[in-house]
């Protein structure tokens, strides 16, 4: 203990001492350091304090919650109730279905989402000019109709008298909001609303990704013979891999987190879909329902873990931010780095 | 368009598509002409609606997705229905237009000044702890923001503002992807020998911010400010669960599930204690007023987006 407090301060101590017996050149280079770190924070101080009150302060809070004993009836008093409120999210029977439900959909969705930017943004690249360019436009647009307005035209399209599409949900023998919305359709619904909304901003990004490879490379296969299909599936493909996963991991991510649709789906649904649908759901109605705030916590902590291990495999191992956070360099990056 | 393609194939020589029609070039453009038309068709059907009238959609009589049957008579019988919506004369439709602007700005102002100096600071700064706090930034823009809604609310409920604005604006001035918007201009357009440049001249760090990087940051500024608008503004689970015990502070997003579940459609008990009958003209022209604040930000901040897009690659 002594040894580290003396160890400490010797290290805090030696700057002091170079500068007293230092050059000049030295004595002006700590100075600036020392100006740059106080810089630095100063321009950090809005963001950090933002970066506290809405994400580190919450964080902790919600952990010391989680740790609490929820108040009941018995015993109105709460305090410290260890792992408790996380047994009763996990032993909820609500818990398993909400995540078995997450992940039916994800197996529809993501595939399906996945293919589709592929294909999109391949199709776009393989069409030089205006015309290309039109139609990224165009599927932009129904990526800007964000959140509650994407909703409410799949209210339109899924009523099942009046929507363009009324003949698919008169097929399947529905006549009714409530008979659309079922149990069983609401993956393919869901994938439905994803999709639409989703798709035009990844594009944009998979196809940022096809506009960095280099000319050289596409002439070369092409004098090599390659045709269109042939370019795109053995050249643009395996080179844009980064940009692809990064869609796949930020949509898994997103999965976990969906709220709107599946909250929406059952306030039209004259109640044929269960209110705890996903996850986020079951968390709110911990929180607003049954007034179990340890447990609605607890939820969100093992969401939060859940996204955050997403989100450091984005960060750490796609190699899209740079060098300074990958461990690993990708080929495009070299690339990238080559041609700079 | 045949004409375009035709000169460059005798100027340039072309490395990706083909310049003949041949049976390829052909499926893809039928393959993509189709595709953009079931994009599109959706969201014109929608708009026509909201020009519609529930008996004319009703009795089929607007023909092909609705566009037979729209006026302006609708328009206006419509926009009564909505603004009636409320107790009294009602006006919570605008009270909530006004909410939802009042936070998506402050909010988008907040980001701006926390995002510009600190994407600045990340970018051309060295101090401790730069690397772990970049990281920190990184995670928070690629997680979803409704995972930390729950606990927001719960340390917003322990201050007691609940129910209020400005805790919301706060929350959305917190905007990771702006920093990273930033932190990319700052490190494409403001090279190291600059920065040194400024102290060598004896610039302190905040004067080299204030008088070298932040006059060259209109683009990064408009990004931030037009990005963390569009996410404020259509931001769903934040305002319903901050805002949802006040009718009056709701912002539109959840004013228009208020607005749904007011709806004959959906909940005939409620509808029937109603003046107004909220129908999915209604309900359609209700969304696109909604949509105007965003169309009117995207135009404005257009010529910016277009260079946008090749910095803010990565999107959040």
């Amino acid at each position: 203990m002594t040894n580290h407090l003396l160890e400490e301060r010797a290290k805090t101590a030696a700057p002091s001492d170079t500068r007293g017996a230092g050059t000049t050149a030295r004595r002006r280079r700590s100075w600036l350091r020392r100006d740059e770190t106080l810089g630095a924070w100063v321009l950090l101080a809005p963001y950090t304090v933002l970066f506290l009150v809405a994400a580190a302060i919450p964080i902790g809070y919600a952990f010391v919650i989680s740790l609490q004993r929820a108040p009941s009836l018995v015993n109105p008093t709460s305090g410290f109730g260890g792992l408790e409120s996380f047994a009763t999210v996990v032993g909820d029977y609500r818990f398993w279905s909400t995540f078995i439900n997450i992940f039916t959909l994800m197996a529809i969705w993501l595939p399906i989402m996945i293919l589709g930017i592929v294909a999109l943004a391949l199709l776009i690249h393989a069409s030089p000019g205006r015309f290309g360019g039109a139609m990224r436009f165009v599927y932009y647009i129904p990526g800007a109709l964000g959140g509650i307005a994407n909703f409410v035209l799949w209210v339109y399209l899924i009523d099942p008298v009046n929507s363009p599409i009324a003949f698919l949900w008169q097929g399947l023998g529905a006549s009714t909001y409530k008979e659309v919305i079922t149990p069983g359709n609401m993956p393919f619904i869901l994938t439905a609303m994803l999709f639409f909304q989703g798709i035009g901003t990844w594009i944009v990004v998979v196809n940022g990704g096809l506009n960095g490879i280099s000319d050289e490379v596409l002439e070369a296969a092409r004098i090599d013979g390659a045709n269109a299909w042939q370019l795109a599936w053995h050249v643009k493909l395996p080179l844009i891999r980064p940009w692809v996963g990064y869609a796949a991991l930020m949509n898994l991510a997103y999965g976990f987190q969906l709220f709107l649709e599946p909250y929406l789906l059952r306030q039209i649904s004259s109640g044929s879909v269960v209110a705890e649908w996903a996850p986020t759901q079951l968390g709110y109605a911990f929180a607003f329902t049954n007034r179990n705030f340890p447990a609605a916590a607890a939820l969100s902590i093992i969401l939060l873990l859940i996204t955050l291990g997403i989100g450091l495999i984005i960060v750490t191992r796609s190699g899209l931010f740079g060098d300074e956070t990958s461990t690993r360099t990708t080929r495009a990056q070299r690339k990238e780095r080559r041609t700079a | 368009m045949t004409r375009v393609s035709a000169t460059r194939v005798s100027d340039v020589p072309r490395v990706v598509g083909s310049h003949r029609w041949n049976a390829g070039r052909i499926a893809r453009i039928v393959v993509m002409v189709v595709i953009a038309a079931a994009f599109l068709l959706p969201i014109i059907g929608f708009i026509a609606l909201a020009f519609g009238s529930q008996e004319n959609i009703e009795s089929g009589a607007s023909g092909f997705l609705n566009l037979g049957g729209m006026s302006w008579e609708n328009i206006v019988y419509s926009w009564n229905q909505i603004t009636g919506f409320g107790p009294g004369n009602g006006g919570l439709f605008q009270q909530w237009m006004i909410n939802s602007a009042i936070v998506s700005v402050g909010g988008a102002a907040l980001a701006l000044v926390a995002a510009i100096p600190a994407g600045y600071a990340f970018a051309r700064l060295r101090f401790r702890f730069r690397k772990a706090f970049l990281i920190a930034t990184l995670l928070a823009m690629v997680m979803p923001n409704t995972v930390l809604v729950i606990p927001i609310f719960l340390e917003v409920n322990a201050i007691n503002a609940v129910g209020q604005l400005w805790p919301v604006a706060v929350i959305m001035g917190f905007y990771p992807f702006g920093v990273y918007l930033s932190y990319i201009h700052f490190m494409t357009t403001m090279p190291h020998e600059l920065v040194e440049a400024a102290r060598i001249d004896g610039l302190s760090e905040l004067r080299t911010f204030f008088e070298i990087a932040l006059p060259i940051s209109k683009q990064a500024i408009a990004l931030v400010a037009f990005f963390s608008f569009v996410a404020n503004w259509t931001n769903f689970f934040l305002p319903l669960a901050l805002l949802t015990s006040s009718q009056q502070n709701k912002t539109i997003s959840i004013g228009i599930q208020e607005l749904i579940g007011a709806s004959p459609l959906f909940n005939a008990t409620v509808a029937a204690g109603l003046d107004v009958k909220l129908y999915l003209p209604q309900l359609a022209l209700a969304t696109v007023i909604s949509m105007v604040p965003l169309l009117a930000m995207f135009i404005g901040a257009q010529r910016f987006l277009v260079r946008g897009q090749t910095i803010g690659a990565v999107k959040g």
